[in-house]
């Protein structure tokens, strides 16, 4: 392919699935300013990566990876940052969650949640509500099927407690 | 709350988010001007200010050392010679695991399966406990090299017991460091105090992240 054809699918892709490099940023990296840095990063190893696509899989299969493994190899720059972070929106959760609407208190205890997750297990998480197949997931973190929905239902467990915690 | 109802509440979220976050034209095309960065235009200032120190003193010591040997092996002082070739061995040797792992770190596939890749990547990373491993074993001919031919002569019981207790626990920490600084042991006490720093954030995390990996894996 001709550098210029390279040039316009990527900017193509880009346009097209900039959901996916935006979702993983988020909740890999709450911090606004590393979140840009992600993000950049994430669009270099896809530019860089841009030879190595194999059509077998779907080119969101291929995204997932790319940005997903950027991210969490990101901890390397961010981790002091995300500690920050965490602690801050713990204290936001609290505050917040007196005063808000059922659904937004909800989306908040969610958004804890998940940041308290495993580095892998958050991955799983964030393509579990992003309504992937199993097959997909499979693909993405390299676990057999099986695998996943065990893993998966083990994460919802631990999520429902969260929910029925708070309701009591 | 069901699982569709925190699915639809996530995803209509993240719409909402994602509305407000662009990618203009002009940052992807200036993207794609960007040279893929060399192995070298990659690395911290520190880095390679180390890797070059690393270098000479291999190079240099490696140099003086052969002479010595080739040269003038009858005169020379046997305890220096042997104390600073075991250290310089063990430099180069771990010299050449930094350099692999630099190396190797800069070809790992970003396209591959998340678990494959982390593997790898916390592996790699990891590797830097052998880097650490024999930079321990160094400690006891630190403690040798002044020794010399007098010593054996004319020092007696009493002017040997410090300096042979010095090497014999220098010798004995060496050792046990060498064969404890393991994966294995990272949940000691005295391995999270040996690396307690920020610069050992990394490799902590790769520790962690491996035990993920072999979580899934299993």
């Amino acid at each position: 392919m001709k550098k210029q054809d390279q040039r316009q699918l990527f900017e193509r892709i880009i346009e097209q699935h900039k959901g996916i490099l935006f979702k993983v940023a988020r909740a890999y990296c709450p911090d606004e300013e590393d979140r840009q840095d992600l993000i950049q990063e994430m669009m270099i190893q896809i530019w860089q990566s841009m030879h190595k696509y194999n059509d077998k899989y779907k080119i969101s299969t291929w995204l997932y990876r790319i940005s997903l493994n950027v991210a969490i190899s990101f901890y390397r720059k961010s981790s002091t940052r995300a500690k920050k972070f965490t602690e801050l929106n713990e204290q936001k959760a609290e505050t917040l969650v007196n005063d808000k609407s059922e659904k937004e208190k909800q989306l908040i205890l969610l958004e804890q949640f998940i940041s308290e997750l495993k580095e892998i297990d958050k991955a799983l998480m964030l393509l579990y509500l992003e309504d992937k197949s199993h097959t997909e997931i499979a693909e993405i973190v390299g676990i057999s099927v099986s695998n996943v929905g065990t893993k998966i239902g083990r994460i919802k467990d631990q999520l429902r407690t969260r929910f029925s915690q708070f309701k009591s | 709350m069901n699982e569709l109802e925190l699915k639809q509440l996530w995803q209509s979220t993240n719409e909402k988010l994602e509305e407000n976050f662009v990618i203009h034209k002009k940052n992807t095309e200036d993207l794609t001007q960007v040279k893929v960065q060399s192995l070298l235009g990659s690395m911290k200032p520190t880095k390679i200010f180390a890797l070059l120190v690393g270098f000479l003193w291999v190079s240099i010591g490696g140099y003086a050392l052969s002479s010595i040997y080739l040269n003038s092996f009858a005169e020379a002082n046997k305890f220096f010679l042997f104390s600073a070739s075991i250290q310089v061995g063990l430099t180069a040797i771990a010299l050449y695991v930094y350099v692999y792992q630099l190396i190797r770190i800069n070809q790992v596939d970003i396209t591959d399966p998340i678990i494959k890749t982390q593997e790898i990547l916390s592996n790699l990373k990891m590797s830097t406990l052998w880097v650490t491993r024999i930079l321990f074993l160094q400690l006891p001919v630190w403690t040798t090299f002044w020794w010399n031919d007098t010593m054996l002569t004319d020092w007696n019981l009493i002017q040997w017991i410090l300096p042979v207790t010095v090497t014999a626990l220098f010798t004995y920490a060496s050792i046990w460091l060498f064969c404890n600084i393991k994966y294995e042991n990272r949940k000691e006490k005295w391995f999270q105090l040996l690396f307690n720093g920020k610069e050992w954030t990394p490799l902590m995390k790769s520790m962690e992240l491996l035990e993920q990996v072999e979580e899934y894996k299993g």
